[in-house]
């Protein structure tokens, strides 16, 4: 009879001992080893990303002074429209804390928004996620919001010394509460698996059956303060059909959301000033 | 020998071509195209290496992909050592001195990537048009430049051997 070899399965008795060790392992010991790889990778991202910086900078060092002056024309003129509406916002903001103050209304909640340069986008069937080059050190927190000059980004969904994951308003992992433009009551965004080569979309439900939408006057959808991620009256999309929804008694419709948030540059991270402390909240 | 050196050199390519896969794909991120080119990790440590050498080379380059892509910890780690173990047990029937073999293999390891990480995240999007549209393409995409990806990469894993003056054949290599 011929004699068993064992160097034969090897492979396979290396592999159930690594199965059942990977299976017995204690999730901390994984979540440090991904920290671990994570953070290890990081500068690789970093270090690209400033390497774009540095070839933006020598590409515009190569533009002529006319074109140079040109634009800085146009940066003049933007800024003084700038300057003009900073003033009529501050007016504007002591207008309303002196309303709020006169009707006691609870205070609302205030960000600090912190600029960071996208290092990788990753955005395909199984995710939809970019990284930024901002995290812990400039106290990005889990769950912050991000915008751009086209409205929601997304939300933090990890945050690594350096560097913060984004899940994107596309993903079909995100929702949150939102209100149609113009009518308080909240419905529910949610992401879509994205189809490809097109506008990425989203899907909005509960909708009153009141609301109508059509192709020649779309319906913005834009942020509540419902769930206290999002400042409220932020663009998420426009909705130019709605149809009754499964349930009969709300409608539901697809969201077409902003093309520039495939190819962002530069987001905006919201970080709250003033964190909700559940514990003291929900305290009697 | 604990660790063969070559396991660190393919671990090193490893990182190389999954750094230059990102690269790539966050610039066509606006297109909606996404290359996913795992497959050619996993051929020349299987085909290449003795076992302790190849199971820290695949443990390390799933670690690494782990961390670095959006899916469950572990996943691609253990993916990878249930692919390597497969091709490890029948390496002896594949030729690696030339690329025919390794790019058959890594065609169907990369399938294997595609079909592990829908089977773990796509669940709740089984019954979307678009979603399965969009696997399609990347599947099409990603073998189709795996074409041409694969070959270099293996050249290019060749051509590290001898820089480093390594042995250029496989362990075990068959004597026909």
């Amino acid at each position: 009879m011929a004699k068993f070899r064992l160097d034969r399965i090897k492979p396979l008795v290396a592999l159930a001992a690594f199965l059942a060790a990977w299976w017995i392992v204690p999730a901390t010991v994984k979540s440090f080893l991904k920290v671990s790889f994570a953070e290890f990778q990081a500068p690789a991202w970093v270090a690209t990303s400033y390497l774009d910086d540095l070839e933006g900078f020598w590409a515009r060092r190569s533009h002529s002074k006319v074109e140079l002056i040109e634009a800085g024309r146009e940066v003049a003129r933007a800024k003084s429209l700038y300057q003009f509406n900073a003033q009529r916002k501050e007016t504007l903001e002591n207008e309303i804390s002196r309303l709020e103050a006169i009707l006691n209304l609870p205070s609302r909640r205030e960000f600090r928004y912190e600029v960071a340069r996208v290092v990788r986008r990753d955005l395909n069937a199984w995710w939809q996620h970019i990284i930024v080059r901002k995290g812990k050190d400039y106290q990005i927190p889990e769950g912050a919001a991000v915008v751009f000059a086209g409205g929601v980004v997304g939300r933090v969904v990890e945050v690594n010394a350096f560097t913060s994951r984004v899940e994107l308003i596309t993903s079909p992992n995100f929702r949150m509460a939102a209100n149609f433009e113009g009518d308080e009551r909240p419905v529910i965004y949610q992401g879509l698996a994205q189809g490809g080569f097109g506008q990425p979309i989203g899907t909005v439900r509960d909708a009153p059956q009141d609301v109508v939408a059509s192709r020649q006057a779309p319906l913005r959808l834009v942020s509540t303060r419902l769930g206290g991620t999002f400042p409220p009256g932020l663009m998420i999309g426009r909705v130019p059909w709605l149809e009754p929804g499964s349930t009969g008694i709300f409608q539901a419709g697809k969201v077409e959301l902003d093309p520039r948030l495939l190819s962002l540059n530069e987001v905006a991270v919201l970080i709250p000033l003033y964190p909700i402390d559940l514990e003291t909240t929900d305290a009697p | 020998m604990l660790l063969d050196p070559r396991a660190i050199l393919l671990f090193g390519a490893n990182v190389l071509l999954l750094y230059l896969t990102l690269l790539v794909n966050s610039a066509l991120a606006g297109w909606s195209i996404y290359l996913f080119l795992l497959g050619p990790m996993l051929v020349f440590p299987a085909l290449y290496l003795r076992h302790q050498s190849y199971f820290i080379c695949v443990l390390l380059t799933g670690l690494w992909v782990d961390a670095a892509l959006p899916a469950p910890f572990g996943l691609f780690t253990l993916g990878f050592l249930c692919a390597g173990a497969f091709v490890f047990q029948m390496r002896i029937r594949f030729r690696a001195e030339h690329n025919y073999h390794p790019i058959v293999l890594a065609h169907g390891l990369n399938f294997f990537c595609i079909l592990l990480v829908t089977l773990a995240l796509g669940t709740p999007n089984f019954s979307s048009l678009g979603f399965w549209f969009q696997v399609f393409v990347t599947s099409l995409a990603s073998h189709l430049v795996l074409l041409v990806v694969a070959p270099w990469f293996f050249n290019f894993e060749r051509m590290l051997f001898a820089l480093c003056h390594m042995d250029t054949e496989p362990e075990d290599f068959p004597i026909l």
